[in-house]
């Protein structure tokens, strides 16, 4: 039974209030979470907090909001690439986050030496759209109720409703949201970690052991499995429909941009190998007659998918930050979930877990080989 | 370049006529290929298409309700590497042609076997209304562009004062022809002899259009110039400017979408940027906080001072925006501000240098800092 | 003591490596004193300092940003100092038009031989920018 604290207090009072302390006491250098930016807008972003006072009550940060502005897989990335911390710093991130920071880890885009992490189970988050010009104000008390009672709100993202994978006992620190009925106040921090148990001492509460997986979260698993089901369905398959369905693409690649497990600098298709010589468009044109510019638009998707499908953690963002409104995130889930089941792999559960295609058994997928 | 052209007949529209003409011209093959924008299988957007078989020519538009991708990228891609042997014409809208022009001069596309072909413009919708209702879109659009009423187009598209183009190879003009024809008016030696091939003899006098794109390009600037003002004041200062891009996600979408924005790998994404967490850390230190990603300021004046002296203020920015900032609008206000302080018209002419690229002995005096000698003086005086 | 007494100046001066690190040497040779908290930064030519440069410090801190290269003319590779002038003109324009004070940007031309104008120049922009005080984007976490 995994070790937890029970605190008296709201989960974002008590989140908040270990935050401070850590900061107040040294015990971390710095703190990775959502906050308001400075603009009268109630825009919101990731920063990295080293000022303990951003955490009191009315304080700029916001570590529980249902909010994904970047995912912070990369975010971490980013902050651990060049180097590992020399000293602790906490970030909180959904669970999610945490498995795309994981397989960057795998494919050394990152190092999670000193990063004390805090997740949460996981209600959803809503789309960027919503977000924006201050949209999330109004649509937080119904959001909290909706988790309180293990539901999900209809209008976070398809794949957080569809999403299975919203336990995170792979964090130091996990606090118990879904299914909670009296998150306003109290609240119960599971330490899965050692690491975890150091950096909550001293912090006011009672120490308990529980379960993570709750009634409610069991009936929650339930719903989201048969939403899933159903919108995996809804994908249109074969060449034609998937050429319908891209259509519209506009080959910005902002999915590619904001997906954190697309970490290249300089991505294949934007390559030098995707300028063509004149020559080649001249060919092209001529067998087939007509050819649209510029080109690559459906091979840019299909080879995402070969690339990252391996390890796609439904995060949403490229859906989100599409300009055309296609379903990204809906189509790469539903790929990357029955990838993932043929290697039998679960993205960003186990460190030491190898990526299924860096390792090979001798004897395997022997319906491959005709 | 004389000031004649030759009149189209259109007795069905524009589009009709523009694509009949093209048709015609690659039936007769004075073009080999055309680059024409085409509806999409779903019917719910428009690509552009390199053609040769005219049959293709079915679903095309040279004036589509929308811009999903701007013609200039589609024209760099084709021609980065040089031109082939084929001779294409691509239809375009003046901000593409005039972007392609920018991107010859920066060596990332080549015009020598390419007839740039445009029309007077509208505008577009913004990418995002049109996708809510793509049929409807294109009835809003049919309807407002037959009056010239742009309060539907893009933000960029309602201040546009560019809208008719003076350096393609061959322009159509919409505004100020007769009902049932439209002016075809060549830009260059190049545009005339297509003209001449097609045995389309130039003929008419241009002053109907001339004096109706005038009229409109006064108003426009007008528009244009007051709000780019109202935007300044609007705006000013770090408290207005951090406000505009608060929700600003960096997904570096803007850069991605502009055609001027050509770089492989932005400078913005580069290892330059990418720094060991004590840089974080100790910025975070200085500030109590370091936004994350960082740099998101740094980026988006930064890719200001790289391209708006190109900048051809065609909105294809702030379509892209997942977060709906007015990116086109804060960066066509820049670009105006910069071009005019070095004597530069973005697009105008592949004779007009690159502004960085060249420089006067006598110029730029303002930018000097002045010594004040007087200075000095009290400087021994207080010693 | 007033606050703009206690207001000490982040100042980065970029030199090019002639003419303005050469204003520096003579301003050595002759002992001549320039505030501390001014910064030099060098670069082989002012035309080699590119635009994002001089935004970047203006964001992370410096409360202004001085360049001072060869005079027209005298530039070691020609026309880098040309360069520089358009470049300068450039991030001013995006600046003044977003209202973040173009003045904690100056640009000066100093020779290699004028100790005075380059200790002149370091001391007069100190001044001039506790005049206008700290830069308010220095303050900005969100930026």
């Amino acid at each position: 039974m995994p070790e937890g604290l029970k605190i008296n207090k709201g989960a974002e009072d008590a989140v908040r209030g270990l935050l401070r302390s850590l900061l107040e006491s040294g015990r971390v250098n710095g703190v990775l979470a959502l906050g308001r930016t400075g603009g009268a807008n109630g825009g919101v972003a990731y920063s990295l907090f080293t000022d303990p006072g951003a955490f009191v009550a009315d304080g700029a940060a916001l570590p529980l909001l249902p909010f994904m502005p970047a995912n912070a897989g990369g975010l971490l990335s980013r902050l651990t690439l060049r180097e590992p911390l020399a000293g602790p710093v906490a970030a909180v991130v959904k669970p999610c986050e945490l498995r795309a920071f994981i397989e960057l880890v795998k494919r050394s885009q990152g190092s999670l030496d000193n990063l004390l992490l805090i997740s949460s189970t996981c209600g959803g988050v809503y789309p960027l759209d919503v977000g924006a010009n201050g949209g999330l104000k109004e649509r937080l008390p119904r959001y909290w109720e909706a988790v309180k009672q293990g539901v999900l709100d209809d209008d976070v993202r398809p794949t957080c409703r569809a999403c299975m994978q919203f336990i995170p006992d792979n964090a130091d620190i996990t606090v118990a949201l879904v299914g909670e009925e009296d998150l306003d106040t109290q609240c119960t921090l599971f330490l899965n970690t050692e690491k975890g148990a150091e950096f909550v001492e001293g912090l006011e509460g009672t120490s308990l052991s529980d379960e993570l997986e709750t009634e409610q979260i069991k009936r929650s698993h339930g719903q989201r499995a048969a939403y899933r089901e159903e919108l995996f369905a809804g994908v249109e398959v074969g060449m034609q429909e998937l050429i319908r369905t891209f259509g519209r693409c506009i080959g910005c690649h902002a999915c590619k941009t904001v997906c954190p497990i697309c970490y290249c600098s300089l991505c294949y298709f934007d390559s030098q190998d995707c300028e063509y010589l004149p020559e080649i468009y001249e060919s092209e044109l001529e067998r087939k007659g007509g050819l649209r510019l510029p080109p690559n638009t459906t091979f840019f998707q299909l080879g995402r998918l070969a690339h990252v499908s391996v390890s796609c953690v439904g995060c949403g963002m490229c859906t989100d930050v599409c300009p055309a409104d296609i379903p990204v995130s809906t189509i790469f889930s539903k790929v990357g979930a029955s990838v993932q089941a043929l290697f039998d792999y679960q993205p960003g559960k186990d460190v030491t877990e190898e990526i299924p295609l860096m390792t090979f058994e001798e004897e395997e997928l022997a319906q491959v080989a005709t | 370049m004389n000031d004649k052209g030759a009149i189209l007949p259109a007795e069905n529209g524009v589009e009709a006529a523009v694509v009949g003409w093209l048709k015609d011209a690659l039936n007769k093959k004075v073009f080999d290929a055309l680059l024409i924008p085409v509806e999409v299988p779903a019917g719910d957007s428009f690509a552009y298409l390199l053609l040769r078989d005219p049959a293709l020519l079915e679903n095309a538009s040279p004036l589509p309700p929308v811009m999903p991708i701007q013609g200039a990228r589609a024209i760099s891609r084709l021609t980065m590497r040089g031109n082939g042997s084929k001779r294409i014409a691509a239809v375009v809208r003046p901000c593409e042609a005039r972007a392609a022009i920018e991107l010859t001069k920066l060596e990332q596309a080549h015009l020598d076997n390419l007839w740039l072909i445009t029309v007077d413009c509208p505008g577009v919708l913004p990418l995002s209304d049109y996708l809510e209702d793509p049929a409807a879109g294109a009835a809003r659009f049919a309807e407002a562009s037959q009056r010239w009423d742009r309060a539907s187009m893009r933000p960029a598209c309602q201040t546009c004062h560019y809208f008719s183009m003076p350096a393609s190879d061959l322009h159509v003009g919409t505004l100020g022809s007769a009902d049932g024809t439209v002016f075809v008016i060549p830009g260059s030696p190049k545009g005339e002899r297509v003209l001449e091939d097609l045995n389309i003899p130039l003929d008419v006098a241009l002053d109907d259009w001339t004096a109706r794109v005038k009229e409109m390009e006064r108003a426009q600037t007008e528009r244009r110039q007051q709000a780019h003002a109202d935007l300044r004041a609007g705006i000013a200062g770090p408290d207005g400017l951090l406000d505009v891009f608060s929700d600003c996600i960096n997904c570096h979408n803007c850069q991605r979408v502009c055609p001027v924005c050509y770089c492989r790998q932005c400078y913005f994404e580069s290892a330059a940027l990418k720094l060991p967490p004590e840089n974080y850390l100790t910025r975070s230190e200085r500030k109590g906080a370091l936004r994350f990603p960082p740099d998101t300021l740094l980026f988006h004046l930064g890719r200001a001072s790289h391209m708006i002296l190109s900048c051809v203020s065609c909105g294809a920015c702030e379509d892209a925006c997942p977060m709906s900032i007015p990116v086109a609008q804060v960066f066509s206000m820049l670009a105006d501000r910069a071009q005019e302080t070095l004597g530069y018209v973005a697009g105008r002419s592949l004779e007009d240098p690159l502004p960085l690229a060249t420089y006067e002995m006598d110029e730029l005096h303002q930018v000097e800092q002045p010594y004040v000698e007087i200075y000095h003086k009290r400087e021994v005086q207080d010693a | 003591m007033s606050d703009e007494q206690e207001f000490e100046p982040r100042i980065i001066y970029f030199l090019c490596s002639w003419c303005g690190s050469g204003g520096g040497e003579t301003a050595a040779a002759h002992h001549l004193h320039y505030p501390e908290n001014v910064r030099p930064a060098r670069v082989n030519c002012t035309g080699a300092l590119p635009a994002v440069h001089i935004i970047r410090p203006l964001i992370e801190g410096a409360d202004g940003v001085a360049i001072s290269g060869c005079y027209p003319g005298d530039c070691h590779y020609n026309d880098g100092n040309f360069r520089a002038r358009r470049r300068v003109a450039l991030v001013k324009s995006i600046l003044d038009t977003l209202g973040l004070e173009p003045e904690r940007v100056w640009f000066r031309y100093v020779a290699h031989g004028e100790g005075q104008r380059f200790v002149d120049t370091a001391t007069e922009f100190n001044d001039h920018i506790k005049k206008l005080g700290p830069n308010p984007l220095k303050t900005r976490s969100d930026t």
